[in-house]
C-alpha cells in the first residue's frame, strides 16, 4: 500500500512539474517546476527499491552481513538515488545561471522572448 | 596497453587539475588540455590497433573488482576502440581549433571541455544502464557549458531550450532504467538483454520499462519532430563545438541506442528504422530552403543520424554487415560534418553564398568537396561502400519502399549541397577574407587526410563483390593530377593524353570487338580532344584531375566486370565529368542539374542492379541475362531510364543544353563526344543481356522505339530555334542520341550496327562542330549566331570543319553520316515498326534546317563591323578538328576498317541480317553501298556545280551593309530585323506547340513544391523551447501509440 501511494505521489509530481513546465513562461518558474519533477523520480526510485517489512540498508548492530539479503530493503535504487539528486542539483544550478544571463541580455524571463534561432 | 580506465581517470584527473591553477596560467591550462586529450586519443588508437592488427580479444573492466550486477562494467572492444578514438581526436583537433575561445575562456573552460569528451567516451565504453545515465547527464551539463563559448549571443538561448528538453529526457531515462532493473534484476546491459529474453510474467511493465529507455536515447539522436533544440545548437554555438556536437555527440548516442537495442531486440527494429527515415526525409526536407550555412549543417548532421539509425533498425536484414555500413556512414560523416563546421568558422559571414571566399584557396575548396563527397556517399569514400552493401541487402530482403525513400533522401542532400558547392565555385566573393591561422587550418587537413585514409580503409575491409576502388590504376592516376596540380598545364596536358594512350595500348587486347570501340572513342578518343586544352594557359587549378576522373570513370565502366564495378564507375564519370561541366563560367544551375539528374538515375541504376543479384555478390554484368522473369522487367526498367537520363531522352534532357553549352570550348567535346557515350554503353550492356523483356504485356524495347523517336523528333526540332550555336549543337546531341538508341531498340542486326556507327560518327563530329564553334565563339566574344556572319574568309580552317561537320551530321553522300543512314534504313526495313519510323524519318529533314544555320548565319553573309579583326580560331583549337577532318574522311571511305570485326562480333546476337563486306563494297539483303564510288560520284557534281557556279557569279554585285534603310528610324532592337534573328519563325509559328518547355516546367514545379513544403513545414519550428519540449511530448506519444 504504502508503496503505491509513494509511487502514485512520485508520478503526480513528475506530471505537476511537466505541467507547470509547459504551462509557465517564466524561466524561474519552469525551473522550479522542473525541480518538482526531479524530486517525483526520486520518489519514485525509492518507491520501487522499497521492500515491505524490511529495513534499511545499513549493516550495523541490529543487521549483520550474514543475514542482510534477506532483511534489508534493495539498496541499488537508494544509491542510485543520491546520484541523481546530485545530478539534479547540478542541473538546477546550470539552468538557473542560465536564466541568470538570458535575464541580464534581455532584462526579461519570459522564454516566449528568446526566439531568434527558429526554422 | 594503458587501461581503458585511464580515458575516464585522465581526463577527470586533468579537469582537477585545470581547477586548482591560477586563472592567470592560461598558457598551461591550454597545454594540459592539448596532452590529456592527446593521450586520450594515444590510448584510443593503441587499443585499434591492438584490435585490428594485434587480434585482440574485448576486455572487461569491472570497477571496484567485483563482477557486475555488483559492479559498473565498461568494456573495450573494437567498436569502442574506433568510436572512443573518433571522439578523442575531434575533441583534440576542436580543442586546436577553439585556442582562442579557450584562452577567452579560462581554466574553467577547458576543463568543461574535458569534462564532455569524458562523458562522450563514457557513454561508448559503459556496459552499465545508470551509469549510461550518469554520462549522459554529465554530457548535457558540460554541453551546456560548452555552448556558453559561442560569440553568438543567440546560443544562450538555445542552450537553454536544450537543459528543457535534457531535463524531460532524463526524468524518463531514469524512471525507465529503475523499472526495467525491478523487471530484471540488473543494471548491466549484456545481463539485461538476456534476462529479458525470458522474462514472460510482467514482460508488459518491462516493455514499458524499455519503452522509456528507448526514446530518452533516441531523443539523443535528434529525431524529427523532437530535434528544435539541437538546430538552433548547431546554428548557434561555436563552430568548433557544433563539430564535436555532430560528430563525437551523434557518434556517443548512437551506440548507446545500438545497445540500447540489445536489450529490446528485434521486436524494436522497425520503431527505429522508422523514427530514422522519418527523421532522414524530413531533415534533408527542411534543409533545402536553409540559407544559412551552420543551420544547414544541423539539418544535414541529423538527416545523417537519421539514416543510420535506420541502418541499426535493418540489422535483422543486415546481419554481421550492420557494423561494416553503419560505421562506414558514420564515420564519413562524422569525418565531414566536422570538416565542415571547422571550415565555417574560417568563412566570415553566415550565408552560404558567402562561402565564395573560399574559392582563392584551392586546397579549402577541395576540403569542402572532400567533405560534400562522403556526405552524399560518393566514391571513392567509406559512405559509398556502405551505401552499396545497404541497398544490396535492403534489395536482396525485398525491403524496397524503404530502399526508395532513402535514395529520394539521398538526392534531396545531393541536392543542397552540391548547390552549395556551387555558389563557392560561381559567386561573388565577399570582401571579407578567409582566416587563415594555422591551428584552424590544421585540423582541416586532418579531416580531409582522414576521409581519404578512411576511404582506403573502407575499400580494402574484405567483403565479397567489392574492391578497393583506390587501387584501380584509372582512380589512381586521376587521383594524382591533385598533387600535380602546381604544374603549368601544357605539362599537365601532356602527361594526361600519354596516360591515356599508354593505357589504352596496354590494355586494347583485353576488350572484345564491341568494349574495343567504346575504349577507343574514350582514351584515343578523349586524347585527341585534349589536344584542344594545349591552347589554354596558366595551371588551370582542378581541370585535370576533374577531367581524368571522368575519364578514369568511363574507361573502368568499359573494364567492369561486376556490377559494383560498374556502378563505381558510374558514379566516378558522373562526378568527374560535373566538375568539368561546372568550370563553364555561367554553368552554375546547369551544372547542379546535370549532377542531379545523373544522380537520380545513377539511384536507378543501382536499386536495379541491387534488384537483379538479389543479394549476390559479386554480380556480374552477364548474369543480368539471367534475372528471374518476376524481377527482369522492373531492372529493365529501372536501368534503362537510368542510363537514358546520361543519353538525355526526352523528358529526361532537360540538363543538357545549358550542360554542353556553358561548358569551357575544349570541354563541350569531351561532355558531348564522349560523355553521351557512356550512357550508350549502359543501353548496349542492358540490352545485350537483358535482350526484350515485357512489362504487363508491353514490349519494353518497343517503349524505347517510341521513345528514341519522339527524342530524335523533338531534339532536332528544339535545335532548329536556337540562336546560341553552341545551345543549337547540344540540343542536336539530344536528336542524334535519339537516333542511336531507336538503332538499339530496334533489336536487329543492322539496327544495333547503326547504333555503333552512331557511337563513332557523333563523337568524332560533335567534338569537332563544338571545337569549331567554340573557337569561333572565343574570337567573337559571342556564341549568338546572329551577331557572327561572313566569317568564311577570316576562319576558313573553323569553316571547312563546320562545313564537312554538317555534311555528316546531315546524312547526306559521301561522309560516315551517310553510311549511318544506310544502314539505319536496312534496319528500319529489316524490322517491323510502322509508326515511330515515321517519326524518326520527319526528325531527318529537320536536322538540315539547324545545320544550314551554322553554315548560314556564322561563316556566310555579311562581315559585321565589330568582327572584322578576327582572326582563325587558336592552333590548339584547329588542329584537333583537322584530325577529325582526317578520321571523318578515312571513316567515310573505309568503313569497313572498323565496322566490319563488330559485325561479325554481332553475330553472337543477331546471326541473321548482318552485312557483306567485299572490297569497298558492302552489301544487305536491300541492297549495295560503295563509299570509294559515292565519294567520287559526288566529288564531281560538287566540282562542276561549283566551277559553273563560279562562272555564273562574276557580274554579281554586292550588297552593302547600309543598303538597307528602316524608314530613316532605328530599330528599337536592332537584332530583330537582322535576317539570321528568329530564322526559323515560320517554322515556330507552325510547330511551335512541339518544343514548349513542358519537361523544364514539370521538372522545374517539382522542385518548387519541394522547396515550398519545405519552408513551410520548417516553421513548425518557432524558437520557443516550451514549443520543443512540446515536439518533444507528442513525439513519446505518437511513438507509444506506434509501438504498443
Amino acid at each position: 500500500m504504502m508503496i503505491h501511494l509513494a509511487m502514485a505521489t512520485g508520478f503526480l509530481l513528475i506530471l505537476i512539474g511537466f505541467y507547470g513546465a509547459l504551462s509557465n513562461r517564466n524561466l524561474l518558474r519552469m525551473i522550479v517546476a522542473f525541480t518538482i519533477a526531479d524530486s517525483g523520480v526520486n520518489l519514485v526510485i525509492v518507491a520501487i527499491g522499497y521492500m515491505p517489512g524490511r529495513t534499511a540498508p545499513i549493516l550495523d548492530a541490529t543487521v549483520k552481513a550474514g543475514d542482510a539479503a534477506a532483511r534489508v530493503i534493495d539498496p541499488v535504487p537508494q544509491a542510485l538515488v543520491l546520484t541523481a539528486i546530485v545530478i539534479g542539483v547540478g542541473v538546477t544550478a546550470l539552468m538557473l545561471a542560465y536564466a541568470y544571463k538570458l535575464y541580464e541580455k534581455k532584462r526579461s524571463l519570459d522564454i516566449a522572448k528568446f526566439t531568434e534561432l527558429r526554422g | 596497453m594503458p587501461n581503458a580506465l585511464y580515458l575516464i581517470v585522465a581526463a577527470l584527473a586533468a579537469s582537477f587539475v585545470l581547477g586548482l591553477l591560477s586563472p592567470k596560467r592560461c598558457g598551461i591550462a591550454y597545454a594540459i588540455t592539448l596532452v590529456t586529450l592527446a593521450f586520450m586519443a594515444w590510448v584510443s588508437a593503441g587499443w585499434l590497433w591492438a584490435f585490428v592488427v594485434g587480434g585482440a580479444q574485448p576486455v572487461e573492466i569491472l570497477t571496484a573488482g567485483a563482477l557486475p550486477p555488483y559492479a559498473i562494467n565498461l568494456r573495450m572492444g573494437r567498436a569502442e576502440a574506433a568510436m572512443t578514438l573518433l571522439i578523442n581526436l575531434t575533441g583534440l583537433l576542436s580543442a586546436l581549433y577553439l585556442k582562442e575561445s579557450l584562452f577567452k575562456l579560462g581554466h574553467r573552460g577547458m576543463a568543461v571541455l574535458l569534462v564532455a569528451i569524458m562523458a562522450f567516451c563514457g557513454i561508448v565504453l559503459t556496459r552499465d544502464l545508470f551509469n549510461l545515465f550518469v554520462f549522459f547527464e554529465l554530457a548535457a551539463i558540460s554541453t551546456a557549458g560548452l555552448i556558453l563559448l559561442s560569440e553568438d549571443d543567440r546560443a544562450l538561448s538555445a542552450g537553454f531550450k536544450y537543459l528543457i528538453v535534457s531535463q524531460f529526457v532524463s526524468t524518463f531515462l531514469l524512471i525507465g532504467i529503475l523499472f526495467a532493473y525491478h523487471a530484471t534484476g540488473t543494471l548491466n546491459i549484456d545481463t539485461m538483454a538476456t534476462s529479458a529474453r525470458l522474462l514472460q510474467v510482467g514482460a508488459q511493465g518491462f516493455t514499458l520499462a524499455f519503452f522509456l529507455m528507448f526514446i530518452a536515447l533516441v531523443t539523443e539522436l535528434k529525431p524529427f519532430p523532437a530535434n528544435g533544440w539541437a538546430l538552433d545548437i548547431y546554428e548557434s554555438a561555436h563552430p568548433a563545438y557544433s563539430a564535436i556536437f555532430s560528430a563525437a555527440a551523434a557518434t556517443a548516442s548512437l551506440y548507446a541506442v545500438d545497445k540500447l537495442l540489445l536489450i529490446g531486440g528485434a521486436s524494436w527494429y522497425p520503431m527505429a528504422s522508422g523514427i530514422g527515415i522519418l527523421t532522414f526525409l524530413a531533415a534533408n526536407l527542411f534543409a533545402l530552403p536553409q540559407s544559412n550555412d551552420r543551420r544547414l549543417l544541423g539539418y544535414s548532421s541529423v538527416a545523417q543520424i537519421g539514416l543510420i539509425l535506420v541502418v541499426l533498425g535493418q540489422r535483422d536484414l543486415l546481419g554481421e554487415s550492420t557494423s561494416f555500413i553503419a560505421i562506414g556512414l558514420l564515420v564519413s560523416h562524422a569525418v565531414a560534418k566536422a570538416g565542415l563546421y571547422w571550415l565555417s568558422g574560417l568563412v566570415q559571414k553566415r550565408n552560404l553564398i558567402d562561402w565564395a571566399a573560399l574559392r582563392g584557396h584551392p586546397f579549402l575548396v577541395f576540403a569542402f568537396i572532400t567533405f560534400v563527397a562522403m556526405l552524399t556517399s560518393l566514391p571513392p569514400f567509406p559512405g559509398f561502400y556502405a551505401k552499396w552493401e545497404l541497398v544490396r541487402m535492403l534489395a536482396g530482403g525485398g525491403r524496397l519502399a524503404l530502399l526508395a525513400l532513402i535514395l529520394v533522401g539521398a538526392l534531396i542532400e545531393a541536392g543542397y549541397l552540391f548547390r552549395w558547392f556551387g555558389y563557392i565555385l560561381k559567386r561573388e566573393p565577399p570582401t571579407e577574407a578567409v582566416s587563415g591561422e594555422v591551428h584552424k587550418l590544421v585540423p582541416v587537413f586532418v579531416a580531409v587526410l582522414a576521409g581519404w585514409a578512411l576511404g582506403y580503409l573502407w575499400g580494402d575491409l574484405s567483403g565479397t563483390g567489392r574492391h578497393n576502388l583506390l587501387l584501380a590504376l584509372p582512380l589512381v592516376f586521376a587521383v594524382g593530377f591533385l598533387l600535380l596540380d602546381w604544374l603549368p598545364a601544357w605539362v599537365k596536358n601532356t602527361l594526361a593524353i600519354t596516360g591515356m594512350v599508354a593505357f589504352f595500348f596496354l590494355t586494347y587486347t583485353e576488350y572484345d570487338p564491341l568494349r574495343l570501340i567504346f575504349a577507343l572513342i574514350f582514351l584515343i578518343g578523349g586524347a585527341i580532344t585534349l589536344l584542344a586544352s594545349y591552347d589554354a594557359h596558366g595551371r588551370r587549378i582542378g581541370f585535370y584531375p576533374a577531367a581524368m576522373l571522368m575519364v578514369a570513370g568511363m574507361v573502368m565502366l568499359v573494364r567492369a566486370k561486376d556490377s559494383f564495378e560498374f556502378f563505381a564507375a558510374w558514379e566516378l564519370l558522373t562526378i568527374g565529368s560535373y566538375f568539368l561541366i561546372l568550370r563553364g563560367k555561367h554553368s552554375e544551375p546547369h551544372a547542379l542539374s546535370y549532377l542531379l539528374f545523373s544522380l537520380g538515375g545513377a539511384f536507378l541504376i543501382l536499386a536495379g542492379f541491387a534488384i537483379a543479384a538479389q543479394g549476390v555478390a559479386p554480380f556480374p554484368i552477364s548474369a543480368l541475362g539471367q534475372v528471374a522473369p518476376s524481377l527482369a522487367p522492373w531492372v529493365f526498367v529501372l536501368l534503362a531510364t537510368g542510363f537514358m537520363t546520361k543519353t538525355a531522352a526526352i523528358g529526361l534532357h532537360i540538363w543538357l543544353p545549358g550542360a554542353h553549352a556553358e561548358a569551357e570550348t575544349d570541354v563541350s567535346p569531351m561532355v558531348s563526344g564522349i560523355l553521351l557515350k557512356a550512357g550508350l554503353f549502359g543501353l548496349f550492356v542492358l540490352l545485350m543481356t537483358m535482350g526484350k523483356q515485357q512489362l504487363y504485356g508491353i514490349e519494353l524495347t518497343h517503349v524505347l522505339l517510341w521513345i528514341a523517336a519522339f527524342t530524335a523528333l523533338l531534339g532536332n526540332l528544339m535545335a532548329v530555334f536556337q540562336e546560341d550555336a553552341k545551345r543549337l549543337l547540344a540540343y542536336s546531341s539530344i536528336g542524334q542520341m535519339g537516333y542511336a538508341l531507336f538503332g538499339l531498340a530496334l533489336m536487329n542486326h543492322l539496327g544495333w550496327l547503326m547504333a555503333l556507327m552512331f557511337v563513332i560518327n557523333h563523337y568524332i563530329y560533335k567534338s569537332m562542330l563544338f571545337l569549331s564553334v567554340g573557337g569561333v565563339a572565343k574570337r567573337t566574344g559571342t556564341r549568338e549566331m546572329y551577331r557572327m556572319g561572313g566569317l568564311i574568309r577570316l576562319m576558313p580552317l573553323s569553316f571547312i570543319a563546320v562545313l564537312i561537320g554538317i555534311i555528316a551530321v546531315s546524312g547526306v553522300p559521301p561522309l560516315s553520316g551517310f553510311g549511318g543512314r544506310w544502314i539505319f534504313y536496312n534496319a528500319i526495313l529489316a524490322s517491323d515498326y510502322r509508326m515511330p519510323m515515321v517519326i524518326i524519318f520527319l526528325a531527318g529533314p529537320v536536322a538540315f534546317l539547324y545545320l544550314f544555320r551554322l553554315i548560314h548565319s556564322i561563316f556566310l553573309g555579311q562581315l559585321k563591323d565589330e568582327l572584322r579583326r578576327v582572326k582563325e580560331a587558336p592552333f590548339w583549337i584547329v588542329l584537333p578538328q583537322m584530325l577529325y577532318v582526317g578520321l571523318l574522311l578515312a571513316f567515310a571511305l573505309v568503313p569497313g576498317l572498323v565496322l566490319r570485326r563488330v559485325d561479325s562480333y554481332l553475330n553472337l546476337f543477331f546471326p541473321e541480317g548482318g552485312l557483306h563486306w567485299e572490297g569497298f563494297e558492302i552489301t544487305s539483303d536491300y541492297g549495295y553501298w560503295n563509299p570509294v564510288a559515292i565519294m567520287i560520284v559526288v566529288a564531281v557534281i560538287f566540282v562542276s556545280l561549283f566551277a559553273w557556279l563560279l562562272f555564273v557569279n562574276r557580274r554579281a554585285q554586292k550588297v552593302k551593309q547600309f543598303n538597307i534603310v528602316f524608314s530613316a528610324e532605328r530599330p528599337y532592337r536592332p537584332e530583330t530585323t537582322h535576317f539570321a534573328w528568329n530564322f526559323f519563325a515560320p517554322y515556330r509559328k507552325a510547330l511551335g506547340f512541339l518544343v514548349q518547355p513542358y519537361a523544364t516546367n514539370f521538372w522545374g514545379t517539382l522542385t518548387d513544391i519541394l522547396h515550398t513544403a519545405g519552408d513551410l513545414a520548417r516553421r513548425l519550428y518557432d524558437g520557443n523551447g516550451q514549443s520543443y519540449a512540446f515536439h518533444f511530448l507528442v513525439f513519446v506519444v505518437v511513438v507509444f501509440g506506434m509501438g504498443l
